[in-house]
């Protein structure tokens, strides 16, 4: 069996495997607690990606990739499409959304006001060097405001709905189990509403960014002006066997609504995700905006933009070329090299000067 | 009734890794692809534990035709122990304990990336393949909404373009792998990744081939004695790669698709490409008595 022996495929992958892990080290249920606690940010952006709402287990998947994020994502998507689908919660209206954080760049107030709530937006990005030398680095203690900001507000949209800036969009009825799941359907264009909005809601941040920005900067027809941007808390709406409703918890939502103008209206563009990701619903708000009418194959037509922002196929298909590709690479380069032996047998024209 | 007798102890994981509504999904679509040969059904394409492009499709398809017994042979390059075919065989056979097996004679199931083995399959042999782009209109058309319309009205006059093109440009064909072909005269589809020289293994084929592409989310088959035909004008005729002459430098097979191997001295030498199908060639040369299968091809010819 020397063919094979030379090679010893099985126990090379083995050791490798190993030696990506052991600079991890053993994982234990702090080291989980404490990639929770320190660094909600990054678990909000993985489990947007991977439309998993866990923090524990995004948690987990960060500590045992070693923040590999596409990996993290991959491991959440792998053991969420092995979980039976239990139930599926009641839709979250806007005026029900627990609001920690609500701002809107059309207007200088909006009727509930703007809440700035947690962001670093007007921090100075200085680098807390001192901590390496040794200080602990403690941020300053809220001060409470004297009046909370009520939770619950409605959307910027609404009212200028009521003043016939924009059309909102019809209700959408479905409801359940009959509402299109990206996770169980393939994505096929034109695509539907919810599949559209589910697909931006797991794109992948970075991707979302690159293409949107193309759109801000100028390949797209429509400016984005931040109608509202929230982000909030989802309460969990089920449904008991026995017919009563219940809360099973909440979850961090952020949502952006732009606009521009469009003829005699706003036009409207809109995403949420699971977890505090700004950056990704901008971008992915203004992807919305912009794909109506959008030219086949512009980076704001739907089916480019939803193909090129998926995540987890991206990133796989990226490094699958590490795989290797010896087969068709000899088969190309038998196509080339017969080409070059035709070339070579064909006997050379004779060259004349061109005609004047 | 209780609770208890209407459900099963709890389990990590399925059996197969797939839970059953993804396989019935896969089951579903397996039997459109059948019921028309070379289409391309779209389908879920549920994540598995393997990144997108590294086999997905193919593990899908693997992981919901496998029982206990279904014996599996994984290749990629036509290559058993190649990294990530050992990797794919050990997933399968971990989530199904399915036995495993390197000969292709005795496998029922074949996964591969890439080639088709060798020695001809039978009737009762089922063989996967995993492909990266499923559609042959890719470089003419990159838009799959477009193209999807381009294949329900038959529309292939950019392709046959693109290969006239290429004969006036260069003096033949010059798509390498996959090369688009024609089943049962009705839907072009891309073989997949394999070499010119795997193309007529699927021509009118005693065993089922299922093509399934896990990222691009869609799946394709050729059944049991189906038409297969590469695009060719009539005038030039198809050309698989020139390796009928070349020699194995370690089993000393001739007649096959070889991979080759630089040399320091900047020749080459080649090895055949079939993996097992070396091992027993070289097994054969060592005086054991080994089972060879019936080949495709004969002294580096497909028969017509």
């Amino acid at each position: 069996m020397a063919y094979v022996a030379t090679r010893g495929g099985e126990r090379a992958i083995e050791q490798s495997e190993r030696l990506f892990r052991s600079e991890m080290g053993a994982i234990d249920g702090a080291r989980v607690q404490q990639v929770k606690e320190s660094l909600p940010y990054l678990v909000d952006r993985v489990m947007g990606e991977a439309s998993l709402y866990d923090e524990y287990l995004a948690a987990l998947a960060l500590a045992q990739t070693g923040g590999e994020l596409y990996e993290a994502v991959l491991l959440l998507r792998a053991w969420r499409t092995t979980q039976p689908r239990l139930c599926v919660a009641a839709p979250v209206e806007q005026d029900r959304l627990f609001t920690h954080r609500r701002i809107s760049a059309a207007f200088k107030d909006i009727p509930g006001g703007q809440v700035l709530g947690p962001t670093l937006d007007y921090a100075h990005r200085i680098l807390a060097t001192e901590v390496l030398q040794g200080e602990t680095y403690e941020p300053a203690a809220v001060d409470p405001a004297e009046t909370p900001t009520p939770a619950y507000h409605p959307g910027v949209s609404a009212w200028q709905a009521e003043n016939d800036l924009v059309d909102l969009p019809e209700p959408d009825a479905v409801l359940g189990n009959d509402i299109p799941d990206l996770t169980r359907e393939p994505l096929l264009f034109p695509s539907k509403r919810a599949h559209t909005l589910q697909s931006l809601a797991r794109a992948e941040t970075g991707g979302v960014l690159a293409l949107g920005y193309a759109a801000m900067r100028g390949y797209g027809q429509a400016h984005p002006t931040v109608n509202e941007l929230r982000l909030a808390e989802a309460e969990i709406e089920v449904k008991h066997p026995d017919g009563r409703s219940f809360s099973a918890g909440r979850v961090k939502v952020s949502q952006a609504e732009v606009v521009d103008k469009k003829g005699e209206k706003l036009g409207l563009g809109y995403a949420a995700t699971f977890g505090w990701n700004e950056v990704k619903c901008i971008a992915a708000a203004t992807l919305d905006l912009n794909s109506p009418g959008a030219e086949k194959g512009s980076p704001t037509e739907e089916e480019f933009f939803l193909y090129h922002t998926e995540g987890v196929e991206s990133s796989g298909f990226c490094i699958h070329f590490k795989l290797p590709h010896y087969v068709t690479f000899q088969s190309s380069l038998d196509a080339m090299r017969d080409a070059r032996a035709k070339k070579a047998a064909k006997p050379k024209p004779n060259v004349t000067e061109p005609a004047e | 009734m209780t609770l208890k007798t209407l459900t099963k102890p709890w389990e990590a994981m399925s059996y197969g890794f797939l839970d059953g509504s993804a396989k019935r999904e896969m089951r579903r679509k397996m039997l459109k692809s059948v019921a028309v040969p070379g289409c391309q059904m779209p389908y879920a394409s549920r994540e598995v534990p393997m990144a997108r492009g590294w086999g997905t499709g193919g593990l899908q398809v693997s992981l919901t035709l496998v029982n206990p017994e279904t014996r599996v042979k994984v290749i990629d390059q036509g290559a058993d122990d190649s990294v990530n075919a050992a990797s794919i065989r050990r997933f399968i056979a971990r989530v199904a304990g399915t036995p495993t097996t390197m000969d292709t004679l005795k496998a029922d199931l074949i996964q591969s990336r890439h080639r088709i083995p060798e020695e001809v399959l039978s009737e009762d042999q089922i063989l996967v393949l995993q492909v990266p782009n499923p559609e042959p209109l890719r470089p003419v058309q990159p838009n799959m909404s477009i193209a999807r319309q381009m294949h329900a009205d038959a529309d292939y006059g950019r392709m046959w373009l693109q290969l006239y093109e290429q004969i006036v440009r260069s003096g033949r064909v010059m798509q390498g792998a996959s090369y688009p072909s024609l089943v049962n005269g009705r839907h072009v589809m891309t073989p997949s990744p394999i070499p010119r020289w795997d193309v007529p293994k699927l021509h009118m084929a005693k065993h089922l081939t299922i093509l399934s592409a896990g990222r691009e989310k869609r799946i394709y088959a050729v059944p049991p004695f189906t038409r297969v035909e590469p695009l060719v004008f009539s005038d030039v005729p198809y050309k698989v790669e020139d390796h009928a002459k070349l020699t194995c430098h370690r089993s000393g097979a001739t007649g096959f698709f070889m991979n080759e191997i630089p040399q320091d001295d900047g020749s080459s030498t080649h090895e055949v490409s079939d993996s097992e199908w070396g091992v027993k060639a070289i097994r054969v040369r060592d005086g054991e008595k080994v089972a060879l299968g019936e080949t495709w091809y004969k002294d580096g010819e497909m028969p017509q």
